[in-house]
């Protein structure tokens, strides 16, 4: 007989003291960790932490559509790989694509494809390999977020970066950037993605139940926290440029004022 | 050919260092709101409403009379017609060679486009020799300096090894940096290229889509510029690079001992 472990999520997912099971207030974003240009043979490529999810992104690309007959004539095709590890989540998930994969290749393909120019580029692709090596809920946006980084790191023309994350409903309250066990106990899940170009919606997906009338709550929390998601996007890709930039800048000064001296 | 001064592109208008503010921009990020004064240059683009530009890539903002423009840091190579670049032959059959060249295409050399010229078939009243065509051979594998002939985003661009400079290079080294960078290399009116072969004593061959064929004196001295040409590239967007690259070469000379 095997061993059958039920899921079992707490009955409340707030706190006594009124804050989120991992200590967050209802607003709060999970810790974010960005890194670009980690993947030497890649074109571009992005690291991300977000929370207990540990994501890669690699871009390659411009480059030969294979299959061949995926290419279209008159522009480029994007291409999303979404995998997870096997030990990303905790029964060991099969290693073969499964509808869940597919589905998320897709969306984060479709949502980031009206930032580039594609029409540039017929009959080529660009590929971006997203890994998880560690899923604990949002992992949709967090790939978004990545891979949008990684494609700006690799020079692909873009009309801006793409943000994304998940606002919900747990236990009644409205609440920003759900982790995993929230996702599954919680009332509501309803993940966004933005591009900052015209700040249109990209992505809006909606799982659970709510009332309508609570949905203009709902994406102006997602709008702020957004935000700050997109700050530390800049951020991250400026950082790696401006620190060279800094050093010889101070080096100069140190050697022109050896000079006066 | 390698005894040759190699010409110096003056087509790189890229990278100056007068008047380039060096603001480091990414995609998506506003470069002006004053859309009455400056226009969208290279790599901008105004947005829906038109009230203001933004940037498209990672790179470096640029004001130049009233347009504005970014220099893009990172990016791939797109052939252009003129461009003359390292190939790689990779496969060759009778009708073309198929070569690397760094971009989204494979080129195509065709062998009527590496016809020798300047060269008797025969002499007058003597047999034509029937076995020698007239073109060169390639083999795969071989690393040519070709130019690019014509280029568009359809069409595989085609490529020819006839001309000055180009042809099959023997030894040597080639690697390959960031396209992007490549401007960077060869310094304002060469001035960069000049320094690194007068310091190092090394022939440089540096072409656009981003491949440096290099061959010098001893393994020292490649070792050594294969180095510098790295750290160019990674120092692309700062200031006063060729001083800094000059004194880093002749500090690393004297502390390895060569000369």
């Amino acid at each position: 007989m095997p061993l059958i472990i039920k899921d079992e999520y707490p009955k409340k997912l707030f706190r006594e003291d009124g804050k989120r099971l991992d200590g967050r207030s209802e607003k709060e974003l999970r810790p974010i960790k960005m890194e670009v240009g980690v993947i030497q043979n890649a074109d571009g490529s992005a690291y991300l932490e977000w929370g207990n999810n540990k994501i890669y992104a690699a871009v390659y690309g411009p480059r030969e559509v294979h299959p061949h007959h995926l290419a279209k004539p008159d522009r480029g095709v994007l291409r999303v790989f979404y995998r997870m590890a096997t030990f990303s989540v905790f029964d060991r998930k099969r290693p073969a694509p499964g509808r869940r994969e597919k589905e998320i290749s897709m969306i984060v393909a479709d949502c980031i494809e009206p930032v580039l120019f594609l029409e540039l580029y017929p009959g080529t692709s660009f590929e971006v390999f997203i890994e998880v090596l560690d899923a604990d809920g949002g992992t949709r946006c967090a790939s978004t977020t990545v891979a949008a980084l990684a494609l700006a790191d690799a020079g692909i023309p873009m009309k801006s970066l793409v943000s994304a994350v998940a606002v919900g409903k747990i236990d009644g309250k409205k609440v920003v950037d759900l982790s995993g066990i929230e996702d599954k106990a919680g009332d509501a899940d309803l993940p966004i993605a933005i591009t900052w170009y015209n700040e249109e919606v990209s992505l809006l997906q909606f799982d659970g139940d709510m009332d309508l009338s609570e949905m203009n709550d709902f994406l102006s929390d997602a709008k702020e926290a957004l935000e700050s998601i997109h700050k530390t996007q800049l951020n991250v890709l400026k950082s790696k440029y401006l620190k060279l930039q800094e050093e010889t800048k101070t080096n100069k000064e140190k050697e022109s004022k050896k000079g006066d001296e | 050919m390698e005894e040759n001064e190699e010409p110096v592109d003056n087509d790189f208008e890229d990278f100056e260092e007068d008047d380039a503010s060096r603001d480091v921009v990414v995609p998506g990020e506003v470069l002006t709101e004053d859309v009455k004064n400056f226009l969208p240059g290279r790599g901008t683009i105004l947005n829906k409403e038109k009230n203001k530009i933004i940037s498209l890539n990672i790179g470096l903002k640029q004001i130049k009379k009233n347009y504005i423009n970014v220099i893009p840091l990172r990016g791939f190579y797109t052939p252009r017609p003129g461009d003359k670049v390292i190939a790689l032959v990779v496969d060759k059959n009778p009708v073309k060679y198929k070569c690397d060249i760094n971009s989204k295409d494979f080129g195509q050399l065709k062998p009527k486009n590496t016809i020798k010229r300047g060269r008797t078939r025969g002499f007058r009243g003597g047999d034509v020799d029937r076995e020698e065509t007239g073109t060169e051979r390639f083999d795969i594998g071989d690393i040519l300096i070709v130019k690019v002939l014509s280029a568009d985003r359809l069409n595989k661009p085609e490529l020819t090894t006839v001309g000055k400079y180009l042809g099959k290079k023997s030894g040597g080294i080639v690697i390959t940096i960031d396209p992007p960078k490549i401007p960077r290399v060869i310094g304002r009116n060469g001035s960069m290229i000049k320094m690194l072969k007068s310091l190092t004593g090394c022939n440089i061959f540096v072409t656009q889509n981003g491949r440096i064929w290099l061959k010098g004196e001893d393994i020292a001295h490649e070792r050594l510029l294969i180095e510098s040409i790295h750290k160019i590239a990674s120092e692309a967007h700062t200031v006063g690079l060729t001083d800094r690259m000059q004194e880093f070469i002749i500090n690393e000379k004297k502390k390895r001992g060569i000369e």
